[in-house]
């Protein structure tokens, strides 16, 4: 008899209530993040924490368990809309790159790009592949958990980045339309690497093969930044003019995104990819309105977001989980290789020194698609909770930390304007 | 301005009009000519060339004319180096002709390779008028200010009715959204707060330049830069869209990946004038 998951009744209820306690704690801790000048993910992670078993669970284990326990149905849809979320996430992500940004910035942030993510990615990769007993790798798959864990430390948070270089005054600047142009390459990248690794993996490929999945992927890439890019230069004028504004662009760019995920998985390449793909072929037409963008951004920002950053919280306990010598390992090496491989891009590209450091520093921003990364890692079994809950805590000292090293090592271009910005 | 001006021309039904134009731009610019042609001499072209120059207020005989044989575009710009011409002017079709060799995919392979200024006429005409509404391209590049300025001499030699200068808000909607996490006030007041940065650049720029008594219009935009000033060109029917030239010479991948300008060179929305950096040595006359 197949096992079948209803939503009774009570299923309805209590998905209603988690709902609305997610949204609104994490829309609490969001603001307190804001109040306190920093990014809006880290007061959502630190809801989640407090609503899940770490402290809610902790402390009113009965009322924990009547909350979150024994409810299949409601849990299965949460399941599910955790998984729209990521889709959703990384589609703003790929919103957010603008090729002519990057073109713009050019040789520079291709370089530092290149750098910021080989460096993390090969110190991540050998440090797993050498302390797999601490780390707490499975042994049956030690090298792609090893590439995964890093890939996951070179990713850097593109919004959270530009939400610190906003807030310095910076984003205006040259280092920081460097920085922002580089972040855009480097989520390419890391997408792109992904997709890679899952196939080297093996276990979604279901037989395509790796060098076929890789054929796939950078065709699909390809494809879709240019004929793909070019129907839509098609398709959006036409819908701008006949259909209803925005809700006409905005419904459509979204049916696309979970078409473009559904074909993505249906080849054997993650989901998430078609979606990050997608976003940056809508992105960069030009019939894709500033506005249109803004609306999809504060929509999947400020609902689905959270529920995706809280859920991780709720998961997971981050006490019983948390093993200090893993997250001193996690935070030591992300952070150290992460900035340094910035730098030395930065340096050879002719940037001084004391801007090498800054674009170092800004660059290890993360707090979004890095722990959307870690989480797929950890529930394909590539990754153990410990190294989850160090990356995590690697992504908020992160957003923590960034702003005050920059006002530290160069005030002069924190809180500098464009013209004040002293020149390279 | 320019001293010396360069056309390229080629025998078509627009070669009168092409050179009507050439003889408003030498007298607006009091400017040297020379006729470029790229193609094997002939005694039948050459006699029609000399009529219609002489038809047209030039002296053939002391004219300088100049035949070259081979590939137009590498030909044109070997021949505008050789004779130090400050600005190149030829035709263009609004649309670019897929797989078809034309003069103006010439004109475009100009504007993409070529070091030299160009003027590019959509339609030339016997009868030329003056470029009476103008848009300027002054989005944030360090070129800015010298565009500008050279897009207001050209504006008071025309005696423009109207300038436009285009600057934009980079990023807006990646702004917006991580504004949005203020109130709306907040939200508002950023919003106002990044036009406004973007107007006072363009003023700032504005108050060392002697504008007479043109009226100006500071326009700033946001989205795709090339494909907003473009349409915004059209919106206005401006005659004249003043832009600074690449900062690379663009290839088969700006064209798949297309940015800035290559969104107007798809479809041109009106006259350009495209301007290259001063050459070494030889200074702009003012």
């Amino acid at each position: 008899m197949e096992n079948v998951i209803e939503l009774t009744h009570h299923d309805m209820v209590m998905l209603f209530l988690r709902l609305c306690f997610m949204l609104f704690a994490a829309r609490m801790f969001a603001e307190l993040a804001r109040k306190l000048k920093q990014p809006a993910v880290v007061g959502e992670i630190i809801a989640g924490i407090l609503l899940g078993p770490t402290v809610f669970g902790m402390l009113l284990p009965d009322l924990f368990n009547s909350t979150y326990g024994n409810q299949p149905g409601a849990d299965l849809v949460i399941d599910g809309l955790v998984q729209i979320s990521v889709v959703l996430l990384l589609f703003i992500a790929g919103l957010e790159v603008e090729l002519n940004v990057v073109w713009n910035q050019g040789r520079k942030a291709a370089i530092i790009a290149f750098f910021s993510v080989a460096v993390p990615l090969l110190a991540g990769f050998a440090v797993a592949l050498n302390l797999p007993v601490l780390l707490g790798m499975p042994e049956e798959e030690r090298v792609v958990s090893a590439m995964f864990f890093g890939l996951s430390i070179s990713i850097t948070g593109l919004a959270v980045l530009a939400r610190i270089l906003i807030d310095l005054e910076m984003f205006k600047t040259k280092a920081g339309l460097l920085m922002i142009a580089a972040a855009m390459i480097i989520d390419v990248l890391a997408w792109v690497i992904f997709s890679i690794i899952l196939s080297v993996k093996g276990e979604s490929t279901e037989g395509l093969g790796v060098f076929l999945t890789i054929g796939l992927t950078l065709g699909f890439t390809f494809l879709m930044l240019t004929a793909g890019k070019g129907i839509l230069n098609k398709i959006l004028p036409w819908i701008n003019q006949k259909m209803a504004w925005p809700g006409g662009l905005l419904s459509i760019s979204l049916a696309l995104c979970f078409l473009a995920a559904a074909f993505t998985e249906s080849i054997g390449i993650h989901a998430t990819f078609g979606a990050f793909i997608m976003g940056v072929a809508l992105g960069d037409s030009q019939h894709m309105t500033e506005k249109a963008k803004e609306i999809l951004h504060q929509f999947i920002n400020n609902i689905f977001a959270p529920i995706f950053f809280i859920s991780i919280g709720i998961k997971l306990n981050f006490i019983e989980g948390f093993n200090p010598g893993i997250v001193g390992v996690i935070v030591l090496v992300g952070w150290l290789a992460k900035v340094y491989g910035s730098y030395l891009g930065s340096k050879l590209s002719g940037i001084k020194r004391k801007k090498s450091l800054v674009i170092g520093v800004g660059l290890n921003s993360r707090g979004s698609v890095d722990i959307v990364l870690a989480l797929i890692a950890l529930e394909a079994g590539l990754i153990s909770e410990p190294i989850f809950i160090g990356l995590v805590v690697l992504a908020l000292l992160s957003s923590l930390g960034t702003a005050p090293l920059i006002k530290w090592i160069s005030p002069a271009l924190a809180g500098a304007s464009g013209d004040q910005a002293p020149e390279e | 301005m320019f001293e010396k001006i360069a056309v390229a021309l080629a025998f078509s039904p627009r070669l009168e009009a092409l050179i009507c134009e050439t003889q408003r731009m030498a007298r607006l610019f009091e400017a040297s000519v020379v006729f470029i042609h790229v193609g094997a001499p002939n005694l039948e072209e050459e006699t029609i060339l000399r009529n219609k120059l002489q038809a047209h207020g030039f002296n053939p005989d002391t004219c300088k004319i100049i035949w070259e044989e081979g590939e137009p575009t590498p030909k044109i710009i070997e021949v505008c180096n050789r004779e130090n011409i400050d600005l190149l002017i030829t035709g263009a079709l609004k649309r670019e002709p897929f797989f078809r060799q034309h003069f103006s995919s010439v004109a475009r392979k100009m504007i993409r390779k070529g070091n030299i200024s160009l003027l590019v006429l959509l339609e030339p005409q016997l009868e030329p008028r003056p470029f009476r509404e103008i848009v300027i391209n002054g989005t944030d590049h360090e070129r800015t200010p010298e565009i500008i300025a050279k897009g207001i001499e050209v504006a008071l030699l025309e005696k423009a009715k109207r300038v436009h200068i285009l600057n934009e808000v980079q990023l807006l909607g990646l702004r917006m959204s991580m504004a949005g996490e203020g109130t709306h006030a907040e939200v508002e007041k950023t919003r106002r707060s990044l036009v406004h940065d973007e107007v006072a650049k363009i003023e700032q720029i504005l108050k060392t330049l002697d504008t007479g008594d043109l009226k100006i219009n500071i326009k700033i935009v946001s989205g795709k830069p090339g494909h907003e000033i473009a349409r915004f060109t059209e919106k206005t029917e401006a005659d004249l869209l003043i832009l600074r030239s690449p900062d690379h010479k663009l290839n088969i991948f700006d064209r798949l990946f297309p940015h800035d300008l290559e969104y107007i060179l798809g479809d041109l929305p009106s006259n350009l004038l495209i301007i290259h950096e001063n050459r070494k040595g030889r200074l702009w006359k003012t």
